[in-house]
């Protein structure tokens, strides 16, 4: 089948490897360059922290979320043999820390992950100062810490990359720097000319609310930083009565401190007032990101519905997948699947049918 | 409902109202739209709070490089008065700034004025608030001040023309209650005709029954009920706490004594009874 996926982020990458690998003639648009610059997945930090998420985002997101890392390291392993490219999965837990006189915040994080359902995941549990310290020897300014066993992060411009090229193995052609004007069923019009295919997947992310008006964009706005002095070796979460900031290491010393969530469509750079908060929870956190180098500093729109959960929207010839919010890479692996099975015309993973209507699918 | 044969509550219920800059309402709870876990449960939440006023705020929102989004849309198509906020100024020339770009992109002269003193607890700096309130009453503003629960600070709004009080009950989202129940007497008893919201720091619905009961016209809420772990429900919670004070309020609660004052004679209780 002929088919074109307009929007090369993380969901248009999964799809279009997905698809081109089954034998279909896969044609992706992307408005960058192929490498994914102005992705919200590329930018992210690429955490899969389900306990941390399921605060704010409730029990259904909370068990999706925990199916994430086993999903990651089938399609890793399968990308991986694609590609020819290992991409870096961190899954030995993270750590809630917060300063003294926030001290409650963490010990109501504590006691909200307790009411969680039974998962397979060992349940959160306290570190002492001698614990904290031996799981992570350089946060030594904590008196304690809040362990959350199974969460990560995994190396989102390595997975770009190698997607890239696995798309590129099995098939796949690229339009690349190709604005879409708008996508229907059976078309994408890029550049003023509209290309054909017997079916279109709509992933432009934020990027595809002419065509949904019902999305909305949460700006976010995160740094990369490359930081030698700094061996961290999980993922941090910062608790406070205001911001909840994580930093997540990446390969080489680089780290990614995020992010902030303001209810805007503003793509504008990041504001002193955010880059001052991250900067400050890195600092606090560890003294050794003084001498940090910022890399990058970023600032994306997350796609969102008025519920926060991801939809799909099905017509003949048309699927938009969209609304991965904070949750692109615990939530996008169930998201594409969910895609796939509808575009087979299979049921999904029976087992865990009520889970799936997280996803809504709604006829366009 | 209407056909409800006991009616007589809910009459005196619907009678119960308060007025603050020529506007009548009926509801005693006002809320938040911040830190919701969606914008959906948002809306249910302020459905089931029967809120008619509820606050925004734009100070991160960029609107001057085309921020906002459609959740604004989704707050207005609400209906419910909305009352813009300054939340995140630290002087007056900040929040006269924003009280203006607010007046134009929500269409409505009604402010809440937030000056914040301390940036850990955001207290308010009442020196800086006194300053932009008497410029935005000049300007034409419905002016609610965020105020601390000083008197003289109280006096001085209202001398400058703010016809609303906001004063704290503890510091924003800290969950504590009515820390200082003197402090709010007294201004019940020296302002008793201003309206005063109480505003910042309730974390139960126990706390905004005391208020209404201690007499606050009404209670402003958001951490309370956006960050309960089923925000729909705590705002039913404080729906009900809210009516429960007020009534309380108004139906004039017997005074506490030191012995008990025994509703059934005991005249025929043995004697060895009453040791």
């Amino acid at each position: 089948m002929r088919i074109g996926i307009a929007g090369a982020g993380l969901c248009g990458r999964l799809l279009a490897w997905q698809l081109a690998r089954q034998g279909h003639s896969v044609t992706l648009f992307d408005r960058d360059s192929g490498a994914g610059e102005q992705s919200a997945g590329l930018i992210a930090a690429a955490m899969l922290a389900p306990y941390s998420e399921s605060l704010r985002a409730g029990n259904k997101v909370f068990q999706l979320g925990c199916r994430a890392l086993r999903q990651w390291q089938g399609l890793l392993s399968l990308l991986c043999h694609d590609s020819g490219v290992k991409v870096e999965l961190r899954h030995s837990g993270s750590i809630a820390v917060a300063h003294r006189a926030d001290a409650l915040e963490l010990d109501d994080m504590s006691r909200r992950l307790q009411a969680l359902p039974a998962v397979d995941l060992q349940r959160p549990y306290w570190l002492s100062a001698s614990e904290l310290r031996a799981a992570e020897p350089e946060l030594d300014n904590f008196e304690r810490g809040l362990y959350l066993p199974g969460e990560g992060c995994l190396d989102n411009r390595a997975l770009f990359a190698a997607l890239g090229q696995a798309i590129d193995k099995a098939g796949g052609r690229w339009r690349r720097q190709q604005q879409v004007e708008t996508v229907g069923a059976g078309f994408i019009r890029s550049g003023g000319a509209s290309h054909r295919f017997d079916y279109v997947f709509d992933c432009r992310g934020f990027g595809a609310g002419t065509d949904l008006r019902e999305l909305r964009g949460v700006r976010g706005e995160l740094l990369w930083v490359r930081a030698t002095e700094v061996k961290l070796s999980r993922p941090v979460r910062l608790m406070h009565p205001r911001y909840q900031i994580y930093i997540a290491p990446k390969p080489d010393h680089f780290y990614v401190v995020g992010a902030t969530e303001i209810e805007s469509e503003s793509l504008a750079p990041i504001t002193v007032r955010s880059a001052l908060e991250l900067q400050s929870a890195l600092y606090t956190l560890h003294t050794g990101f003084a001498e940090a180098e910022i890399v990058q500093a970023s600032s994306q729109c997350r796609p969102a519905f008025e519920d926060n959960l991801p939809r799909i929207y099905q017509a003949e010839g048309l699927m938009r997948v969209n609304g991965l919010y904070r949750h692109g890479y615990l939530l996008g692996p169930t998201l594409v699947a969910r895609a796939l099975a509808l575009f087979e015309n299979r049921a999904v993973d029976p087992g865990n049918g009520s889970l799936e209507e997280a996803i809504k699918v709604i006829p366009a | 409902m209407s056909e409800n044969k006991n009616s007589r509550v809910r009459d005196s219920d619907a009678n119960d109202t308060w007025t603050v800059y020529g506007q009548t309402l009926h509801s005693r709870l006002l809320l938040g739209t911040a830190l919701y876990p969606s914008p959906a449960v948002m809306a249910a939440a302020i459905e089931a709070s029967g809120a008619e006023v509820i606050t925004v705020s734009l100070r991160r929102q960029a609107p001057a490089s085309g921020g906002g989004n459609n959740l604004w849309d989704m707050i207005r198509q609400l209906g419910k008065q909305l009352l813009p906020n300054t939340a995140g100024c630290r002087n007056a020339r900040e929040a006269i700034a924003l009280a203006h770009m607010s007046r134009e992109l929500f269409a409505t002269d009604w402010i809440k004025l937030e000056v914040i003193g301390d940036d850990y607890n955001l207290q308010p700096d009442p020196f800086e608030l006194l300053k932009a309130a008497e410029q935005l009453r000049r300007d034409g503003f419905a002016v609610f001040p965020y105020c601390t629960d000083d008197l003289v600070l109280c006096q001085r709004l209202v001398d400058v023309g703010c016809e609303v009080l906001m004063p704290w009950g503890a510091p924003i989202g800290t969950g504590l209650g009515l820390l200082n129940p003197y402090a709010l007497a007294t201004l019940q008893h020296r302002l008793p005709e201003v309206p005063k919201i109480i505003d910042a720091g309730l974390g139960r619905p126990s706390h905004a029954c005391q208020a209404m009961e201690a007499g606050a016209t009404a209670v402003l809420l958001n951490t309370a009920v956006a960050q309960a772990a089923q925000p729909v429900s705590m705002a039913e919670g404080f729906k009900l706490a809210v009516a429960a004070g007020r009534a309380g309020f108004c139906s004039g609660a017997i005074s506490a004594r030191p012995t008990a004052n025994p509703s059934t004679p005991v005249t025929g209780t043995p004697f060895w009874h009453q040791q």
